[in-house]
C-alpha cells in the first residue's frame, strides 16, 4: 500500500462511518501537503541543535527521519490527536503545564 | 495630555455600560456605539507620551516636599524610587498598538451593526469591554493589574462566543472557560510568586530589584513564577496546547467579533511577551522557550489549517500560525528581530480581521461556512472576491502588501542573528499558507455554484464593503510605508534588545 492510499484509509477512519461524504482529491492531497510541511519543517528545525553539538544534530535528524519513515502518515494522527474533545485539551494542556515548569526549574537550574 | 491615557480605557468601558443599559433600543445603540467607537482610535493619536499615575500617587523621588518628613530609611533606599500606584505607561509602541485595536474594533462594531437586523446591546458590551481590557494590558505597568484585565478579556471573549447565534457555540465557550479555569489561575500564581519574592507588583520596581541585587534573581521561585506566566501566555495568546480551542472559538463567533478576538489574542501575546522578555531577560532559557512555543505554533497551526474544511476554523488555525510569526520575533532577541516581530503582530491583527470580515460575507449571504457546500460566490460579488483575494495575497506576504515587509525582516533578522534554519521554515510554511488560502478561495469564489445552495442575503451592507476597503488601505499603507509603523516600534525593540 502507497502512502496515497494510507492517507485515504485513514481519512476514511478518522471520519468514521457516519460521515457519508466521499474522499476528494483536495483532502487527500491537503493531508498530503500537511504532512510533508510537518516532516520538512521538523527536520530543518532539528538543524538548529548544531548550535548544541554537530554529533547531536546528525543523530537526531537521522532518528527522526527514520521515526518519521516508520510511523507515515502522520498528519491523520496529528489531526486525530487535535480534536474539539475536552478530555484531549485537558490532557494536552496539564502535559504542557508539566513541561513549561520542569523545563524552567531544572533548565534554568542546571545551565 | 497625560489625562488622556485612563481615557483610553475609561472610554469603551462607559461605552460598554450604556449599550448594555439601553438594550432593546436599537437605533440609539446604533447612533452611540458608533460615535465612541469612532473615538476608540483617536485616543492614541491625540494623547502625549508619558506616565499616569491613579490617584496621582507618584514616586517619592518625584515629589521631594513629601520625602522631606520621611526617615532616610525610606528617603534613601530603593523605597523612594518605587511606584505606589498602579501606573499606566503610554509610549510610541503602546500608541500604534492601542490605534490598531481601536481601528479594529471600530470597523468590527461597525460591521457587526450593519450585519444584524436588531443590534444587541449586550453583543456591544461583551465588544467594548474586551477592547477596555486588552488596551489596559497593553498599558498598564502593574503586572495584578494586567492579570485583572487579562481575566476580563477572557470572559468578553467568552461572552462574545455565548452571544453569536452559532450551532455549537455555548459548548466552546464552556470548553473555553473550563480551561481557563486551570490556566488563568497558574498565571495569577505566578504573580503572587513574583510579589512574594521581590514585595512588588509594578514591573518596573520588580525589573530594578532583580538588576540591583535586591533579590537573588537564580531563586527557584522566581524561575517557577517565570514558568507559570509563560503557561498564562501560552492560554491568553491560543498557543499550543490551546491552539485548537482558539480555533474553535474564533470559528464560533460571528465573523465581526472573531475579527475583534483574534486581535485581542494577538495584543495579549505582545504585552505578556514583552513583559516576559523584560523581567526574565537574563534567563537565556526564557528566549529558547519563545521560540520553540513559536516555531511550535506555527507548524502546527498552518498544517491543521490546510486540512479543515470550514472557513472559519481554517482562518483560526492561520491566525494561531501567524502568531508563531511574531514569537519568532520576539525569541531571536535582538533589535531587529522584536521590531519586525511586533511589526508582525501589528499586520495580522489587520489583516485576519479582514479577512474574518471578507469570507464572513459569504456566511452572511448563505449561512454555511463548509468548504464542501460552497461555490460560484465570485460571480455574485466580483468586487468582494477581489477584496478577500488581496486579503489572502496579504496574509501569504505577497508584495507590496504589509506582511511582505514585516515576514521579509523576520527573516533577515534571522539569518543575522544565525539561525537561517527559521528563516528557511518561515518562508515554507508561508507558501503553504499561500496554498491554503487559495484552496479556500477556489473553493468559495471559482467553483461552480452547487444546486443546493441557497442565498439567504442577496446585498452584502456597504458597512462591510468599507470595513474591508479600509483593512486593505491599511495593508498597502504599511507594506509600501513601512517605516511609518516601525519607526514606533523601534524604541521599544532597542529597550528590550538592549536587555536581551
Amino acid at each position: 500500500m502507497n502512502l496515497y492510499d494510507l492517507i485515504v484509509k485513514k481519512i476514511k477512519d478518522i471520519q468514521g462511518t457516519d460521515d457519508e461524504s466521499p474522499i476528494t482529491n483536495i483532502s487527500t492531497s491537503s493531508m498530503l501537503t500537511a504532512e510533508i510541511t510537518l516532516i520538512s519543517s521538523i527536520l530543518v528545525a532539528l538543524i538548529m541543535l548544531r548550535l548544541v553539538s554537530k554529533i547531536l544534530m546528525i543523530v537526531a535528524v537521522l532518528v527522526v527521519l527514520f521515526a518519521f519513515l516508520v510511523a507515515m502518515p502522520l498528519m491523520p494522527r496529528f489531526k486525530k490527536e487535535q480534536n474539539d474533545s475536552l478530555a484531549a485539551m485537558m490532557f494536552y494542556v496539564i502535559l504542557a503545564l508539566a513541561i513549561v515548569i520542569a523545563l524552567f526549574y531544572w533548565g534554568n537550574l542546571n545551565v | 495630555m497625560n489625562s488622556l491615557i485612563p481615557l483610553m480605557v475609561i472610554v469603551p468601558i462607559l461605552c460598554a455600560l450604556f449599550l448594555n443599559l439601553l438594550h432593546k433600543k436599537d437605533r440609539t445603540i446604533k447612533i452611540i456605539a458608533i460615535i465612541l467607537a469612532l473615538i476608540l482610535p483617536a485616543l492614541p493619536i491625540l494623547a502625549n507620551y508619558g506616565l499616569h499615575y491613579f490617584g496621582g500617587y507618584v514616586p517619592l523621588i518625584e515629589n521631594p516636599t513629601l520625602g522631606t518628613d520621611l526617615p532616610s530609611l525610606i528617603t534613601g533606599t530603593a523605597l523612594n524610587t518605587f511606584h505606589p500606584a498602579i501606573t499606566y505607561s503610554f509610549q510610541s509602541a503602546q500608541k500604534i498598538f492601542v490605534f490598531i485595536l481601536g481601528l479594529v474594533g471600530l470597523l468590527a462594531v461597525f460591521t457587526s451593526l450593519f450585519e444584524t437586523r436588531r443590534p444587541s446591546g449586550v453583543y456591544g458590551y461583551m465588544m467594548f469591554m474586551g477592547i477596555a481590557a486588552i488596551t489596559a494590558v497593553l498599558l498598564t505597568d502593574d503586572i495584578f493589574n494586567l492579570y485583572v484585565f487579562f481575566e476580563i478579556a477572557a470572559l468578553a471573549t467568552v461572552g462574545i462566543v455565548l452571544v453569536s447565534n452559532i450551532k455549537g457555540n455555548y459548548e466552546t465557550a464552556l470548553k473555553y472557560m473550563i480551561l481557563g479555569g486551570i490556566a488563568a489561575p497558574m498565571l495569577l500564581l505566578g504573580v503572587a510568586l513574583l510579589l512574594g519574592v521581590t514585595g512588588n507588583v509594578n514591573i518596573t520596581d520588580i525589573i530594578y530589584s532583580l538588576k540591583n541585587g535586591l533579590v537573588n534573581p537564580q531563586s527557584p521561585v522566581l524561575l517557577m513564577a517565570c514558568g507559570l506566566i509563560v503557561f498564562g501566555w501560552l492560554y491568553g495568546s491560543g498557543l499550543p496546547p490551546f491552539h485548537t480551542i482558539k480555533s474553535a472559538v474564533y470559528s464560533k463567533a460571528l465573523p465581526s467579533g472573531a475579527a475583534l478576538v483574534q486581535a485581542f489574542s494577538v495584543f495579549t501575546f505582545i504585552a505578556l511577551g514583552v513583559i516576559i522578555l523584560r523581567i526574565f531577560s537574563y534567563l537565556p532559557f526564557s528566549q529558547w522557550v519563545i521560540l520553540g512555543v513559536s516555531l511550535l505554533a506555527m507548524i502546527l497551526g498552518i498544517t491543521m489549517a490546510i486540512l479543515q474544511t470550514d472557513l472559519r476554523r481554517m482562518i483560526g488555525f492561520l491566525a494561531v500560525g501567524e502568531l508563531g510569526y511574531i514569537g519568532i520575533g520576539l525569541g531571536l532577541g535582538t533589535v531587529s528581530g522584536i521590531t519586525a516581530g511586533l511589526f508582525q503582530a501589528v499586520n495580522e491583527a489587520v489583516i485576519t480581521a479582514f479577512l474574518f470580515i471578507g469570507f464572513g460575507t459569504v456566511l452572511y449571504q448563505t449561512g454555511i461556512s463548509d468548504t464542501r457546500k460552497l461555490g460560484g460566490m465570485m460571480v455574485r460579488n466580483p468586487k468582494v472576491a477581489l477584496l478577500v483575494l488581496l486579503a489572502g495575497f496579504a496574509m501569504a506576504g505577497v508584495p507590496p502588501l504589509n506582511a511582505f515587509q514585516s515576514k521579509l525582516m523576520l527573516i533577515q533578522a534571522s539569518i543575522n542573528a544565525g539561525l537561517p534554519e527559521l528563516g528557511v521554515i518561515m518562508i515554507l510554511l508561508s507558501i503553504v499558507t499561500f496554498m491554503t488560502f487559495m484552496k479556500a478561495f477556489h473553493a468559495v469564489f471559482l467553483r461552480p455554484k452547487p444546486a443546493d445552495l441557497e442565498i439567504k442575503n442577496e446585498n452584502i451592507p456597504k458597512a462591510t464593503i468599507i470595513a474591508m476597503l479600509v483593512f486593505l488601505v491599511v495593508c498597502i499603507v504599511f507594506g509600501l510605508f513601512p517605516q511609518v509603523v516601525t519607526s514606533y516600534l523601534q524604541p521599544l525593540a532597542t529597550s528590550l534588545g538592549g536587555v536581551v
